[in-house]
């Protein structure tokens, strides 16, 4: 960051006193395939929309969920290309704690630093900031947790959430649906039928990706054949 | 009170445009192709083919040197469609990569991977200030002894995927929507010939005309010669002979 000609910041104050850069970040997220999570009893889940333009792209070549430690992972809305970089990122940071603490790391702590790289884009010279918002989901000591990270940096806890072009219909959905003692099996379900909301088309398991992480089980993105189970259980 | 704040630089450099899109990276995609070059790519039950326009811009130039199509590492090769001169520089970068990670790791680097390290080195691009977006699509074909044919395109906004048959450059979206036609039946096992024969008749339909060994660069790997290669003129004229004859 600070690259040679561009010591200035391309993310600058309108005159009204909004982070405009931001604003469009974000217009570049609604404009992204519709990701949420539940964060139910003993884990959390996460899902989102892989609608492929074209038949001819093979979709098990782009994964839109990706673990970032064996306790957690994430997945994106927005501009894919920009989630690789935090996805890098988080990666390393995961693993720099472990070798430091020798203890998985908490999840807040992962979600406070890719936060803390994403502010950093949104002030450092030359850079703009990220395209995406992410959904990061893990287990730790304090049990099980979803976390909600924005192109401005801010980050919140939820118990459930989406994001990307349908989040008000799916948050709206969600909050219908939503229980404090839902088990993780219920959470995916209610995942599915809220990606079922705005779907355009026919569901399958080859056009939706759904990731898990349990409080004794390790974070794993779902087979398409698991997938097509839970699809059966839901019809 | 927003309207002027970007003070028009979103067109410039690669910062958010009002509705979230990046104008430069836009921009990038129409100078792949402003050349009037399509490259279309096929993959088949074990084999992957990649077929490129060669135009030699004037008679006195020796064709041999126009080429777009390399070798990276033994079993695989790549397409460059776009501004000739960023092509050459990411051909510098992609073997440079391939051969770090050869001397690294001890073996020759997998497709996607060489594939996904340009697209995070585009993503670069787009983000920092200091560095344009490059005006080129790479398509990468290689074979892998786990995973058999790969086929993979990287654009100038750092996007990659895997594909069965992909396009790229002036008649992209044609090439596209004849190449989703002829494979919209679900599994399609097309033997090396069909492979060729496939990516030759596509893009002799989008270009609209017969097309000539001369005309075009045919690089191919497969499972029998798992070697990246580019097909002599004879082999070529070989393949055009059989598609026409078929028709």
């Amino acid at each position: 960051m600070g690259d040679s000609d561009y010591s200035f910041s391309l993310t600058t104050f309108s005159p009204s006193g909004k982070l405009v850069q931001i604003e469009y970040a974000l217009n570049a997220v609604a404009a992204g395939a519709t990701s949420l999570g539940i964060r139910a009893k003993n884990g959390v889940v996460i899902a989102t929309e892989k609608r492929m333009p074209s038949i001819l792209m093979e979709s098990h070549t782009l994964e839109k969920i990706s673990f970032i430690s064996e306790t957690t992972g994430m997945v994106y809305s927005g501009m894919g290309p920009d989630s690789r970089v935090l996805l890098r990122k988080a990666r390393k940071f995961a693993q720099s704690y472990y070798q430091t603490y020798k203890e998985p790391i908490p999840v807040v702590q992962l979600v406070r630093e890719t936060a803390f790289v994403m502010q950093e884009f949104t002030q450092s010279g030359g850079v703009r900031p990220f395209g995406v918002s992410l959904l990061i989901a893990g287990c730790d000591e304090q049990g099980p947790h979803l976390y909600q990270v924005d192109p401005s940096g801010s980050f919140f806890a939820w118990k459930a959430s989406a994001i990307g072009k349908n989040m008000v219909n799916a948050k709206t959905f969600l909050e219908k649906r939503y229980s404090d003692d839902m088990e993780i099996e219920d959470a995916i379900h209610t995942a599915i039928l809220t990606l079922k909301e705005g779907f355009e088309g026919q569901i399958t398991e080859h056009n939706i990706e759904i990731g898990q992480v349990t409080d004794n089980q390790k974070f794993k993105v779902l087979t398409p054949l698991e997938v097509k189970d839970y699809l059966g259980e839901v019809e | 009170m927003s309207r002027g704040s970007s003070a028009g630089y979103d067109r410039h450099i690669t910062i958010f445009s009002p509705e979230g899109r990046l104008y430069q990276v836009e921009y990038a995609f129409k100078a792949v192709k402003s050349v009037g070059i399509t490259t279309v790519a096929v993959k088949g039950l074990d084999a992957v083919c990649g077929v490129t326009q060669k135009k030699v811009p004037d008679k006195l130039i020796d064709p041999k040197s126009v080429t777009n199509v390399f070798r990276i590492s033994d079993h695989h090769g790549c397409i460059f469609t776009g501004l000739a001169t960023d092509a050459r520089a990411q051909l510098q970068r992609t073997r440079s990569e391939a051969a770090d990670f050869k001397f690294k790791f001890g073996y020759e680097i997998p497709v996607d991977q060489i594939a996904k390290r340009l697209a995070d080195i585009n993503q670069v691009y787009t983000q920092h200030a200091y560095m344009r977006p490059l005006g080129v699509s790479l398509i990468f074909m290689g074979m892998d002894d786990e995973k058999g044919p790969q086929l993979y395109k990287c654009d100038p906004a750092g996007y990659y995927i895997g594909y069965r048959a992909c396009a790229a450059g002036a008649k992209e979206q044609e090439a596209i929507n004849y190449l989703e036609k002829k494979l919209k039946e679900e599994e399609k096992k097309l033997s090396f010939d069909e492979t060729v024969q496939l990516a030759l008749a596509t893009l002799q339909s989008v270009v609209a005309a017969d097309l000539k060994p001369s005309d075009v660069e045919v690089g191919v790997v497969s499972k029998d010669h798992p070697r990246f290669r580019i097909l002599t003129d004879d082999e070529v004229e070989q393949q055009l002979t059989a598609m026409t004859e078929k028709d």
